[in-house]
């Protein structure tokens, strides 16, 4: 509820902001002073709070404060501060959500610095800097960090169901009959007698742990929950990316593959929708209930935190065109087009985008970083933590990924939808459904 | 609560022996029943935030702690660096936990002092004084119960944005602090039973209206008053979006504006369930203390309403 309430007045403060944004300036005090920096991921502060620390050092006439904020009340208090004038001078920005901020002109256009300061955009993993270009050919953010998909399995649970690490590996899929990624989910689903969901007799109204678990209808992007299968039949979300102005759920392809994944959960080997509602995905696999659970390598300091389960972490299944697929997200550091410290914020999101950051982030295992040199070395700081990312990784090496659909409206696509996806997954509508869906997102185009 | 309702039986119950009555005893079950639905849900909130987050899923029908720490508790009193919350299956999340309890403490007394005050004045006008139009304007009066807070958010929020009084405590409270409907209602009902004799009475005397309210009216009413007053603070203490909008900095959030960064870091990512809920505890000992302290008060004054 409260969830929604937020939402409604976040679409309408956006409204407001058109008329609201400030000029910015640059005076000659703009490189000195305190910037404030907004993120929303907490495990992420440590390693950020350093960068500040040495920034500082470098730079003794500027301090930055980093703030802290939930996810769910990071975008509403972030347009509600735009609006009002208090927003902070650089903060973490997401895909989603910056098409919306650049066309309000809420964003500063760093060109300039970037040339001027001879950033080399090469040295970013491939696409990651492109993705921050916006419509108007102007950069809006420098890249921070990225992620891609993979399979966490219980080892438990695979080991009980004679499941090999080589098989978990080597796992294909199709929309059809699902390929040896369905027998895998079917064979480690087991109901309360102890059943599997592919012996006869297996009580699907009855699961104890479902073969694979679920987060969500995944709304517009399925970033985790569908779109590292729907995207290896060729399917891809917009008619181009960035920047589409044509969304495909329409495509039989995209329908077909939906109706397989809808029809896992009416199988009883994946848990039914509104049972995930309020609870976080990654704990009820800790709690035993799901073997597989499909997520975003940023989880994966959660998932193997847990104590008392053995985690192992799988690429995502081959489909039908022979490829594996990833969703290719990442995020960036965004500047205020209203700040009074331009020149502050420039030196602090090119640091941030810096080597000397991204090692430091690299070096406590928490999320990749979006240079390539410091992704290699977040891969060896998770290798000494015994965790084995390959799966993540190998997605950019056989460029396997595509990018999240950037495009504009993206919060009112979302919001046609969420409710239409949650309708095929919770199997209260056909896939075709999402027909009728697709005209009213496209018709925001027109 | 319940001290006082059980001593009265007890001591009779020592002065001569009763028969076994079977609805008395079905009665204190069902009062059993009530008190362990109501406490267990404490208890299990203090479990959770005696646990580490990462103990917790695997140990999740576990009736004791899921490994003892008080980390989670640590962390929000903000004594516990990043790095070992994060160790602790917790998140580096810290909320500055004395500074927004100082800004809730701040933001509900205002709202509450000053709604009590200024409804009772207007209770006072709609029951004791004779006015054209008293009750068209009364019944519009709480025609505005029905207008969700919702509709109203944001033209406050940019006429608040217009007087520029966004992150300041004085945009905070001005839409609570004059008056709300509900408690001009209930003034009103308590004002409308109080006797005119004595009204009347000082009337004579020479007393005028003001001091008819605050020597007469305002002293009787202390029960009633009261009781708007706790429930008034204990909205105002529970109060969540208007000051997530309108006081977003650090130096006037107020505490369950800050408890929302233990909610949720990433989206997907699991909150940090120890740390929400020690927060949650610490966060709702004011209001206990309160029900504490004034409970009999409040007690008494629905009981018994108003003078005669």
């Amino acid at each position: 509820m409260k969830k929604s309430l937020g939402a409604v007045a976040v679409a309408a403060v956006m409204a407001l902001s058109l008329s609201a944004c400030g000029g910015s300036s640059s005076s000659a005090e703009s490189a000195k002073g305190e910037i404030n920096y907004w993120l929303w991921d907490a495990n992420q502060l440590p390693a950020y709070q350093q960068c500040a620390d040495d920034f500082t050092k470098a730079n003794p006439d500027i301090s930055v404060k980093i703030t802290q904020r939930g996810w769910d009340d990071y975008w509403s208090t972030l347009t509600t501060g735009f609006v009002g004038g208090t927003a902070p001078d650089v903060f973490t920005n997401h895909l989603g959500r910056y098409g919306e901020l650049a066309e309000n002109k809420q964003l500063l256009a760093i060109d300039e610095a970037v040339t001027k300061d001879n950033i080399d955009l090469s040295k970013y993993n491939e696409g990651l800097a492109d993705l921050w270009v916006g419509q108007d050919g102007k950069r809006y953010g420098l890249p921070k960090d990225w992620d891609t998909i993979g399979l966490f399995y219980n080892e438990a649970m695979l080991a009980s169901g004679g499941v090999t690490e080589d098989q978990m590996k080597n796992l294909t899929w199709n929309p059809q009959d699902g390929g040896t990624y369905e027998q895998v989910i079917a064979h480690l689903s087991v109901d309360k007698n102890g059943k599997r969901g592919d012996e006869a007799g297996f009580d699907k109204n009855n699961v104890a742990v479902y073969g694979l678990g679920l987060n969500g209808g995944g709304d517009s992007s399925g970033q985790t929950e569908w779109s590292y299968l729907t995207n290896t039949t060729g399917w891809s979300h917009t008619d181009k990316n960035p920047w589409g102005t044509h969304y495909n759920y329409d495509d039989p392809k995209f329908q077909e593959s939906m109706e397989w994944f809808a029809e896992l959960a009416q199988k009883g080997y994946m848990p039914k929708l509104e049972t995930t509602v309020g609870a976080a995905m990654a704990d009820t696999f800790a709690a035993g209930k799901s073997a597989i659970n499909a997520h975003g390598s940023w989880m994966t300091g959660q998932y193997t935190g847990y104590k008392g389960i053995e985690v192992g972490i799988a690429p995502t299944p081959v489909g039908p065109e022979g490829k594996r697929a990833s969703m290719f997200n990442g995020l960036a550091d965004s500047i205020w087009a209203g700040t009074k410290k331009k020149d502050a914020s420039i030196k602090w999101v090119e640091y941030l985008a810096s080597a000397d950051c991204q090692d430091v982030v690299a070096s406590k295992a928490v999320v990749f970083p979006a240079l390539k040199a410091s992704s290699d070395k977040a891969a060896a700081a998770f290798a000494a933590k015994n965790v084995d990312v390959s799966a993540f990784t190998e997605h950019v090496k056989n460029k396997s990924t595509f990018l999240y659909p950037i495009t504009d409206n993206t919060a009112k696509v979302k919001g046609i939808m969420e409710p239409a996806m949650d309708a095929v997954v919770s199997g209260k509508a056909p896939a075709s459904s999402l027909t009728q869906a697709n005209e009213q997102v496209n018709a925001l185009f027109k | 609560m319940t001290t006082t309702t059980s001593r009265a039986p007890l001591q009779a119950a020592t002065r001569r022996r009763r028969p076994f009555n079977p609805r008395r005893a079905g009665a204190w079950a069902l009062l059993a029943l009530a008190i362990a639905v109501s406490v267990v849900p404490f208890l299990w909130v203090l479990r959770t935030a005696l646990s580490t987050n990462s103990a917790l899923a695997s140990n999740s029908a576990s009736l004791l702690p899921a490994e003892f720490t008080f980390g989670a508790f640590m962390r929000v009193f903000g004594l516990q660096s990043p790095a070992d919350a994060v160790a602790e299956g917790g998140s580096g999340a810290a909320i500055d936990f004395w500074l927004y309890l100082k800004n809730s403490i701040i933001f509900s007394s205002i709202t509450t002092a000053g709604a009590v005050f200024f409804s009772a004045m207007a209770a006072y006008a709609f029951a004791r004084l004779r006015w054209k139009g008293r009750n068209v304007v009364f019944g519009l009066f709480l025609g505005t119960m029905l207008v969700p807070p919702i509709f109203t958010a944001l033209p406050n929020f940019l006429l608040i944005k217009n007087l520029d009084l966004l992150n300041t405590m004085l945009g905070m409270v001005l839409p609570y602090v004059f008056m709300t409907p509900f408690a001009i209602f209930f003034l009103r009902q308590f004002f409308l039973n109080m006797s005119r004799e004595v009204e009347e009475a000082a009337m004579l005397d020479g007393a005028k209206h003001l001091r008819i309210f605050f020597q007469i009216v305002l002293p009787n009413a202390a029960a009633p008053l009261a009781t708007l007053a706790l429930l008034t603070f204990i909205g105002q203490w529970n109060e969540y979006f208007w000051p997530l909008l309108v006081g977003s900095q650090d130096d006037v959030r107020v505490l369950q504006v800050g408890l929302g960064v233990f909610k949720s870091q990433s989206p997907q990512g699991a909150p940090d369930w120890s740390g929400l809920m020690a927060a949650v505890l610490v966060s709702a000992l004011p209001i206990l203390i309160l029900f504490a302290a004034f409970g009999k008060k409040i007690v008494n004054s629905i009981g018994f309403s108003g003078i005669k």
